[in-house]
């Protein structure tokens, strides 16, 4: 095979991957904007004839069809739960890397190992237990008991990134401000935190995105509009008689966009701290 | 004012102790330099000093002040580190003021101190750039910079050259020696380099193993080492060591060769006791090519094995007792390998040392 | 006692550093995991409260290992990760390559695979179910109308091609990490050892499988463990798939507690199903985390 050819294959291949990577969450994004009645028709409507805002308008309660699920708590939910949880995840698990990044101290490694661990409970085992004590504590069905538990799952994984961060930042630009007359809180604040300030960052958009996307967990311990985030509420839509697909697209859009946002801020960090987390020792 | 007194420092790590009851006065203003083979303790003694690390026993005095407890910034001490450690999001102009920023002290007067540093080390036309943007001898300049902002009463190095290349670090060795003529300070300075620790010491302090061998001036430890390592550790090429046994004031090496025992040392030691004769190279020369100077000449006569020329002179190889020794040729001329030539050893400039202790067997030593 | 003392003393820093993380993980995770440790040795029942007193010792166990259903989905639990996470890997691999090859574009690609990386499970499930949805879904309308198949293909009800489009989704979901990760692998490689392999004589693809394959690994195996954490998340698009219907066809280990502990309010057998799963993710993650350390410190050459 000529150079030429081979390299108009790999164009080939790389646009039809691409194409099935993008194909779905377009189409999502498009029916969104379609009407339930042109998505249902047979055959089907391959263009659509008139693009439309009345599915968003109906799910959060405006215009004619309004639909009887709401959004906008859930999304209200949504954001309060993952912006405090992510908040404090950050708060907790950058102390927690900057300790395993900084100090030597007796069991740490096994300490790191359990701490990792703890993350690969599935949620839905996890759920069990949760949903009994929650209950019991009268923390069930409420914003803070979900945002302790997305709390706690988050710190791990923070916990892994911002070590990775904190090790490249070298020691002795720490020695170097307390010589220069800072107190250790002092040397962190002013040199060591604003050079990992974009890994904590990433560390932090992914804490969200976590918080934003969790279900099995979620789905377990809410069960109203005082706690339901959007990927339990998704499913509020399949308990109707008729699936109202176009409002379900249009709130599957609602939980994308801010993923794709975030993802397009945070990718180059993303990959750093992934790799140097785990390659370099 | 300030004078450091380290008195019985000791370090350990858990139970293994790295420093083991060091003492050391330095006076007002005084360079001295810590210098030894990597592990001997020398970065550990600097950094407790700097208070980077606790000390285990032992107190360390700068000034008036037993420093023991005190953290690094309680101390009015600076310190220049292996690999700057310059601020790496501030630019040159933030990274010198920092210190007198964190001491709150007024804009201008910070704004003047580093205008002043900047003009001892050339850094004027630097400052508005970010250490990522610098040379090595730059960031290394800048870093002295930062240390020599607030007028610490000491100033520590901390190997602070050997991430250059070797003509800058000349270049940066004289720098540092006119610094320390400039601002008249104390300076603590630590590296494994004999050749810096000569240049720039008023005193060489040479560690070993976490204990101090030997104190003394450039000259006194190069003339006068205290025993085999030192002799080895200090000048370039090392002192040839040769093993021998004393008989009736000679010295007879294991193939039967003798030398005769140095003035230094006549007459005092016992026929059988078994030492270690040692002589630099610059007291090693063939006839015709050597140095002019008066003492005790005795007459070798020694196959080349090598010959090194380095323009001004050459550096011959040779063995004697089987152990490889080296010898300086003044105004060289060529030299085959396996060429006799009759060399003249000074007997006043050469040493013995314990077989057994490798101390110097020099009496007032 | 004093050594415990002076131990803390001597750490106090990092200890009070690290302390709310592990509190909280304490209080979340491994008490929860404990009270679920214990209930799984009692009959407890969501409805009758008293229930969590009755201890029955290993009963629920013997019943879980007894019960032919939890081997199914154990089963099939099994044998979807290793279908999953090896074509995600082969997957992976093989964009990565490709990606590598090509110059123009390189950083845009690189963007469009890391989205389906932060997409919902939940939403990629529901994707998908709307995409092989048998009336209005994408896949069957675009088959239909290229006149491939006429009758609409049954994807979400036919056993093995549920058991297909599940395991679609969760390819279409988490081959980004691989390739993403991969993909760093090849950036961070040094060209030394390739170059040195040809002129040695080395084919392309000895060259592959004896320099650049061995590199990756420890990349692949931080893809892998990355992706063990996170196996449970096949719940949710099952969940909104299939539902583990229709009639527990597509059922998962995961969504069998599920149904146990909230449909049957078997709380108690469902725990000991759950220390089954759990011990399920610890292992794969145990594994490939030691697979990682191993090949970090036999590339430490590098």
């Amino acid at each position: 095979m000529s150079t030429r050819t081979k390299n108009i294959l790999t164009w080939i291949v790389t646009f039809v991957i691409m194409l099935i990577i993008c194909l779905p969450g377009l189409w999502i994004i498009l029916s969104a904007f379609r009407t339930n009645g042109e998505i249902l028709t047979k055959p089907a409507i391959w263009i659509p004839q008139n693009l439309t805002l009345d599915n968003f308008r109906a799910i959060f309660g405006y215009g004619e069809n309004v639909v009887g699920i709401p959004v906008a708590s859930y999304f209200r939910n949504s954001l309060v739960i993952s912006v405090t949880s992510t908040f404090v995840a950050v708060l907790i698990g950058m102390t927690g890397g900057y300790a395993f990044a900084r100090y030597t101290f007796p069991g740490k490694a096994a300490t790191f190992l359990w701490l990792m661990l703890s993350r690969t409970v599935p949620g839905i085992a996890l759920s069990l237990p949760l949903f009994i004590i929650w209950s019991r504590m009268g923390i069930i069905d409420t914003q803070f008991g979900v945002i302790l538990v997305y709390t706690a799952i988050n710190v791990p994984f923070t916990i892994w990134l911002t070590e990775g961060f904190f090790r490249q930042v070298p020691r002795d630009l720490n020695e170097a401000a307390q010589i220069d007359g800072c107190t250790p809180w002092q040397a962190f604040w002013k040199i060591e935190f604003p050079l990992a300030k974009s890994g904590i960052a990433s560390a932090g958009i992914f804490a969200f995105l976590t918080s934003w996307n969790e279900y099995a967990l979620a789905s377990q311990l809410t069960r109203s509009t005082d706690s339901k985030t959007l990927p339990v509420g998704l499913m509020d839509f399949t308990a109707q008689f008729t699936i109202d697909w176009a409002g379900m697209c249009a709130m599957a859009v609602i939980i994308i966009v801010p993923a794709l946002i975030l993802t397009f801020l945070v990718q180059k960090h993303l990959i750093a701290g992934l790799t140097f987390g785990g390659v370099k020792g | 004012m300030a004078e450091v007194a380290l008195k019985k420092v000791v370090k350990r790590y858990g139970d293994t102790e790295v420093v083991h009851g060091i003492d050391l006065d330095i006076a007002h203003n005084e360079f001295v330099v810590l210098v030894g083979p990597s592990g001997c303790g020398k970065s550990t003694t600097l950094r407790m000093i700097a208070g980077l690390e606790e000390i285990s026993d032992g107190d360390i005095v700068i000034g008036d002040t037993v420093v023991n407890t005190l953290p690094p910034r309680r101390r009015n001490i600076s310190m220049v580190f292996q690999n700057y450690a310059l601020y790496p999001h501030m630019s040159v102009r933030e990274n010198l003021g920092f210190s007198l920023k964190i001491a709150k002290r007024p804009e201008a007067e910070i704004a003047r101190a580093v205008e002043d540093a900047a003009a001892i080390l050339g850094l004027d036309a630097l400052l508005e750039r970010t250490p990522a943007e610098l040379s090595g001898g730059q960031r290394q300049r800048v870093a002295m910079g930062r240390a020599i902002v607030r007028h610490p009463d000491v100033f520590l190095f901390d190997e602070p050259l050997s991430n250059l290349d070797a003509k800058l670090r000349t270049q940066m060795r004289v720098e540092i020696k006119k610094l320390h003529a400039k601002v008249q300070t104390t300076i603590v300075y630590v590296t494994h380099d004999q050749i810096e620790a000569m240049t720039l010491a008023d005193r060489i302090v040479i560690m070993k193993d976490g204990h101090i061998v030997q104190v003394g001036t450039p000259l006194d430890v190069f003339e006068r080492p205290v025993d085999t390592f030192v002799a080895g550790f200090i000048g370039s090429p090392p002192m040839n060591l040769i093993d021998g046994t004393i008989r009736d004031d000679t010295v007879v090496f294991g193939d039967g060769r003798s030398l005769p025992v140095p003035p230094d040392f006549a007459g005092r030691l016992e026929n059988g006791h078994r030492v270690v004769f040692g002589f630099r190279a610059d007291v090693l020369m063939p006839k015709g090519h050597a140095l002019a100077e008066s003492g005790t000449v005795h007459d070798i006569d020694l196959t080349i094995d090598l010959a090194e020329p380095l323009g001004s002179e050459s550096m011959l190889f040779s063995s004697l007792a089987g152990k490889e020794i080296q010898a300086r040729m003044h105004n060289p001329r060529a030299v085959r390998s396996g060429e006799v030539l009759t060399c003249e050893l000074h007997l006043d400039k050469c040493h013995l040392f314990d077989a057994e202790t490798t101390r110097s067997l020099r009496g007032d030593g | 006692m004093t050594r415990l003392r002076r131990t803390i003393r001597d750490n106090a820093v990092p200890l009070a550093l690290i302390s709310p993380a592990i509190l909280i993980i304490l209080m979340v995770v491994l008490l929860p995991l404990i009270f679920s440790f214990y209930t799984s040795f009692t009959n407890y029942r969501l409805i009758r409260p008293d229930s969590l007193w009755q201890w029955i010792g290993t009963r629920n166990y013997e019943r879980v290992l007894g019960d032919w259903d939890f081997w199914v989905a154990f089963g099939r639990t099994v044998l979807f990760l290793t279908v999953v996470l090896n074509l995600e890997l082969l997957f992976g691999l093989g964009l990565a390559l490709l990606v590598n090859r090509i110059t123009w574009g390189q950083r845009t690609m690189r963007t469009i695979m890391m989205f389906p990386m932060m997409f919902s499970p939940i939403l990629v499930g529901f994707q998908f179910k709307y995409l092989f949805n048998d009336t209005i879904g994408l896949v069957n309308n675009g088959l239909q109308a290229l006149g491939l198949t006429r009758e609409a293909i049954p994807f979400l009800v036919d056993r093995w091609l549920a058991f297909f489009s599940i395991a679609f989704a969760e390819i279409w979901m988490s081959t980004s990490i691989f390739a993403i990760l991969i993909l760093a692998g090849l950036f961070a490689m040094p060209k030394d050892p390739i170059e040195a392999a040809k002129v040695d004589g080395c084919s392309n693809w000895q060259v592959f499988r004896h320099i650049t394959l061995p590199f990756l690994m420890p990349f692949i195996y931080i893809a892998m463990t990355i992706r063990s954490l996170d196996v449970a998340r096949a719940y949710d698009i099952v969940d909104v798939m299939t539902g583990g219907g229709p009639a527990g066809r597509t059922e998962l280990l995961w969504t069998l507690i599920a149904r146990t502990a909230y449909d049957d309010a078997r709380m108690g057998r469902a725990n000991a199903m759950a220390y089954v799963s759990i011990l399920l993710s610890i292992f794969f993650t145990w594994f490939f985390f030691r697979k990682l350390m191993a090949a970090r410190k036999h590339l430490g050459a590098f």
